[in-house]
């Protein structure tokens, strides 16, 4: 069989972009896949870095990169690193006419389901929400059975907050969809990709359109990773729209992954999908092959290095037992506090990190995977994404932004 | 506001009494510092006794059990689920024990019937195969959230009141003789007194705290038991081990999980309720030889309740201590017009509630006989009410349904047939619809998510609120229940609490569900930044 220059384990935001910045250098890859990654859970918009571990926010991304501990992902490959993978990603989006917005130097404030705005850094079009802070009118629009949406919930609370006191106006739109189930934003989305969709939306919305009113609506102008959807209803309204970030489904993220692996495959990573990797073949401190099991046998995949983005506790790339707690390939060091009682801290929001959030592998400056004692234990296996240790994602928005940045730097040193 | 007796405590013992005076035609108000069936009512194991756990040790508390568990396996079915249980022994527990545990249940009256060790596998496949003896008894599940609740929706029908979130501050009287209780609303913080004839303290844990106001003396120790909540149900008998009763050797399935209990250790305070992780690893040790398999099953959560254990003999504790319940008549402290009632166990909540109604009506000159007996606390829904509660609930859920809404179901499924979208499932664990959150969040003693949590059990499933508790807090602000900008701290609260229970288990998929829990809403709704970004 063919060696591969490099294997890329786990299709999440981490894994593709290191497929897709190795290949961007020559290498042959190979994506193997047992499962979608979070995107779809936790959305596409690239939060890097909202607040810090004492749940005080930054001035600006950029601003807060040189305020973390050495031991956070961000420090260990350097604000340069930062810096190019921002860059790498906004070109490759622009190339894929699916472009995104924002960079280091601001906060991208997005308004919430909840009716709260969280901090981001690259977003794509629809979730710019500079509109609705100079906008005079705001529409919010839901969508009849559609479940994890309250637009009351939005309007009210956006207009508790400095910047968003506006007048706001709730409408639901029915796309009329029968049978009784559960309707879900990715119905919806589907449903606008047609052109009958988007006359009914517009129908339906057209009478409480006044000139300077801008749409909040849930992520449903399109499932595909483009804009003419929301271009095609802005000019149909003659108004702009505004996609609020809200619960799982998230479409924003299903087109982000989506245009990466479109990306991809067009580069020419190979993709394997159900190609659950559960060991490797190893000569002294390196990688010679993984080794996948699935129903039927063990296939053997020779490789000259490894990225192994196989996600945290949620996707499966640590895993912990009541007794015991490990990464399940290459058995790789993982570092969690000895009692188990301190892994969760008193409450589960609190102004500090989560002990268990920043759960995960230490890796070195090149992010491979380090012992206690610091010395690298696999010399070409690259880790990236949420199984790397020092970091609590969900406390400083900075979950895509590790991703991505650790997906990069993996890829460029493969 | 006035009343001829205020009872004080929204535990079992206390809506039994609120139900039973009501039922006598005599009016009264229940005060409950939190909410109802926030302590130990709902923090047990949920078993309603055949009577076979205390069957050698103490042969009345059995013979109470029994009794009381052939009443309200009638009276109130619709919060009982009659799994009956098995008894097993195995090698490591004495044969001596199985001859003397068989005398005693015949000697009260328990019907414990012998089957073979394969016929208990093949009842409860997963059960080790090291069964020595086994034995059938008409052991039930016993919902304590769904008892107290129909209890109050009972006693309202016949004129009772609850006043949730109310804490009694002090207790008046004149020339040693009660007058009345001055209360304030904890969330609200307005104050009010109540003018009475009679108070009765049913606080559980707390009657301690309440007879300190009434300047008489009450001991009381706190004993803690904490239990812990599997994701299925994997037994469908309660299984109880054959041996003198000790920690962590009852399983009790209720709908779609199991519950494990329970510890016994002395507790500082009352509401000293968060498990921890050694509590919980001991409890699956202990729980290992019947079910073998233990450590792969998904964990829920664990909780935690107190004993109020009550004993004249200051030196016994724990399970020393008598499960039996006391009736104290402060007249023998020189207070005229208030008892506290103390001790015994959910099972015998009913019996205990009649003892102390009984005594009220002696005090009071009341002659009507307790109906609780042979009353049910929900009437059977009418054919034709169920056929339409079947078009618009999930089929298999139709009769937990009944069981929730009690006399309300009518009002509900009116709301279902005219608004579609209301038929919505909002807890899909669970099978609670959106117009049944709606009304449960409309009640007057409905302040926070927790207490719909109480009444409707969203929340209580897989998800543990990842999911329900946000289109909870959706309902709450578009009915204007809250104001919008508490959203963020009202999910907050919500979630909390529910982190308690996960906090001690923190491992497997309920490590997972914390971090999905955490990614929804910290990463991606920012309810932890919320409060933050007012000052930016």
């Amino acid at each position: 069989m063919r060696t591969s220059d490099v294997i890329v384990i786990g299709g999440g935001l981490a894994g593709l972009t290191a497929a897709i910045a190795a290949v961007g250098r020559g290498r042959q890859v190979t994506l193997m896949t047992s499962g979608a990654g979070t995107l779809a859970i936790g959305g596409g918009t690239i939060d890097l870095l909202g607040y810090l571990e004492n749940n005080t926010l930054v001035a600006t991304p950029r601003a807060g990169l040189s305020l973390l501990p050495p031991e956070h992902p961000y420090s260990k490959v350097g604000s340069q690193v930062v810096e190019d993978a921002v860059q790498f990603f906004l070109t490759m989006c622009q190339e894929e006419s699916f472009a995104y917005t924002g960079g280091l130097d601001q906060i991208q404030w997005l308004p919430t389901a909840i009716g709260t705005v969280k901090p981001s850094c690259l977003v794509p079009l629809t979730m710019d929400s500079t509109p609705i802070q100079t906008a005079s009118q705001v529409v919010v629009v839901g969508f009849t059975r559609l479940k994890d949406y309250f637009p009351e919930l939005i309007s009210k609370g956006l207009g508790t907050i400095p910047g968003f006191q506006k007048e706001y106006q709730e409408i639901v739109v029915d796309p009329g969809f029968t049978g009784g189930r559960d309707v879900t934003t990715l119905d919806i989305a589907r449903w606008l990709d047609t052109i009958q969709g988007q006359q009914v939306c517009r129908e339906q919305l057209v009478k409480h359109m006044k000139p300077g009113s801008v749409v909040i609506i849930p992520p449903v102008l399109g499932s595909r990773p483009s804009y003419v959807v929301r271009d095609t209803l802005e000019k149909m309204l003659n108004c702009k729209f505004v996609e609020a970030v809200i619960m799982p489904t998230a479409v924003v993220g299903l087109r982000l992954r989506a245009m990466l692996l479109q990306r991809a495959k067009r580069l020419g990573v190979t993709i394997m999908e159900q190609a659950h990797v559960v060991k490797a073949v190893q000569e002294s401190k390196r990688v010679t092959a993984v080794i996948t099991g699935n129903v039927d046998r063990e296939r053997s995949y020779p490789t000259k290095a490894v990225v192994l983005a196989t996600g945290g506790f949620f996707g499966g790339g640590i895993v912990a037992e009541h007794d015991s707690i490990g990464e399940p390939i290459f058995d790789l060091p993982v570092t969690a506090p000895a009692e188990r009682e301190e892994w969760g801290t008193r409450n589960l929001f609190a102004d500090a990190a989560q002990p268990f959030a920043k759960i995960g592998i230490q890796v070195d400056t090149n992010l491979r995977p380090v012992n206690s004692e610091g010395q690298v234990v696999l010399e070409n296996v690259y880790v990236a994404g949420r199984n790397l240790a020092g970091y609590d994602y969900c406390l400083e928005k900075s979950g895509n932004g590790v991703a991505l940045v650790s997906g990069y730097k993996a890829g460029l040193n493969c | 506001m006035q009343a001829t007796v205020v009872v004080i405590g929204g535990g079992a013992t206390g809506v039994g009494i609120l139900r039973d005076l009501s039922m006598r035609g005599i009016k009264t108000v229940l005060v409950e510092q939190k909410d109802l069936a926030y302590g130990t009512s709902s923090r047990f194991h949920g078993l309603l006794h055949s009577g076979g756990r205390y069957a050698v040790k103490d042969a009345e508390s059995a013979q109470e059990c029994i009794e009381e568990n052939t009443i309200l396996r009638k009276v109130a079915r619709y919060a009982v689920e009659e799994t009956e249980g098995l008894f097993v022994r195995l090698p490591e527990d004495g044969e001596q024990f199985e001859s003397s545990w068989v005398t005693a249940c015949a000697k009260v009256g328990i019907p414990a019937i012998p089957i073979t060790p394969a016929e208990a596998n093949r009842l409860e496949p997963q059960l080790t195969r090291r069964i020595r003896s086994a034995y059938r008894v008409p052991d039930s599940a016993i919902d304590g959230f769904r008892l107290v609740w129909q209890n109050v929706m009972s006693a309202r029908q016949y004129g009772g009141e609850v006043l949730t979130y109310t804490e009694v501050t002090a207790i008046e009287h004149v020339n040693n003789q009660v007058a009345g209780v001055k209360v304030r609303n904890t969330i609200t913080g307005k104050t009010d007194s109540i003018a009475c004839d009679y108070i009765v303290n049913a606080a559980g844990s707390w009657v301690g705290h309440v007879a300190h106001l009434a300047g008489v003396d009450v001991h009381v120790k706190p004993d803690r038991g904490v239990l812990v909540a599997f994701n299925h149900r994997f037994t469908s008998r309660i299984v109880n081990r054959l041996r003198p009763a000790s920690d962590g050797d009852i399983f009790v399935p209720h709908g779609s999980i199991t519950i494990l209990g329970t510890t016994s250790s002395p507790a500082e305070r009352p509401d000293d309720t968060i498990p921890r992780t050694a509590e919980v690893a001991a409890l699956l040790k202990i729980g290992q030889p019947l079910f073998e398999n233990i450590y792969n099953y998904r964990i829920l959560r664990a909780f935690a309740g107190t004993r109020p254990l009550y004993s004249a003999d200051p030196n016994a504790a724990g399970r020393s201590a008598s499960r039996n319940f006391t009736i104290i008549d402060h007249e023998k402290d020189g207070l005229t017009g208030m008892a506290t009632i103390v001790g015994g166990k959910l099972t015998t909540y009913r019996l205990m509630a009649e003892k102390m109604a009984d005594r009220v009506c002696g005090k009071l000159g009341v002659d009507a006989a307790c109906r609780t007996a042979v009353e049910p606390m929900i009437a059977d829904a009418s054919a034709a009410d169920m056929a339409a509660a079947k078009r618009f609930f999930p089929a298999y859920s139709v009769n937990s349904a009944v069981s929730r809404l009690g006399a309300k179901l009518n009002e509900i499924v009116k709301v279902m047939e005219d608004n579609p979208a209301k038929r919505q499932l909002l807890c899909e664990c669970e099978m609670v619809t959106l117009a049944e959150v709606e009304a449960m969040a409309a009640d007057p003693t409905s302040y926070t998510l927790e207490d719909v949590r109480r009444k409707t059990r969203i929340g209580m499933g897989t998800c543990q609120g990842a999911f329900c508790g946000f289109r909870g807090v959706g309902v709450a602000v578009a009915n204007e229940f809250i104001p919008a900008q508490e959203a963020p701290n009202f999910i907050k609260d919500f979630l909390e609490a529910r982190w308690n229970g996960i906090r001690p288990v923190l491992w497997g998929n309920q490590l997972r569900e914390a971090e999905l829990m955490r990614g929804i809403y910290g990463a991606s709704l920012n309810i932890d930044g919320a409060v933050k970004h007012e000052n930016k």
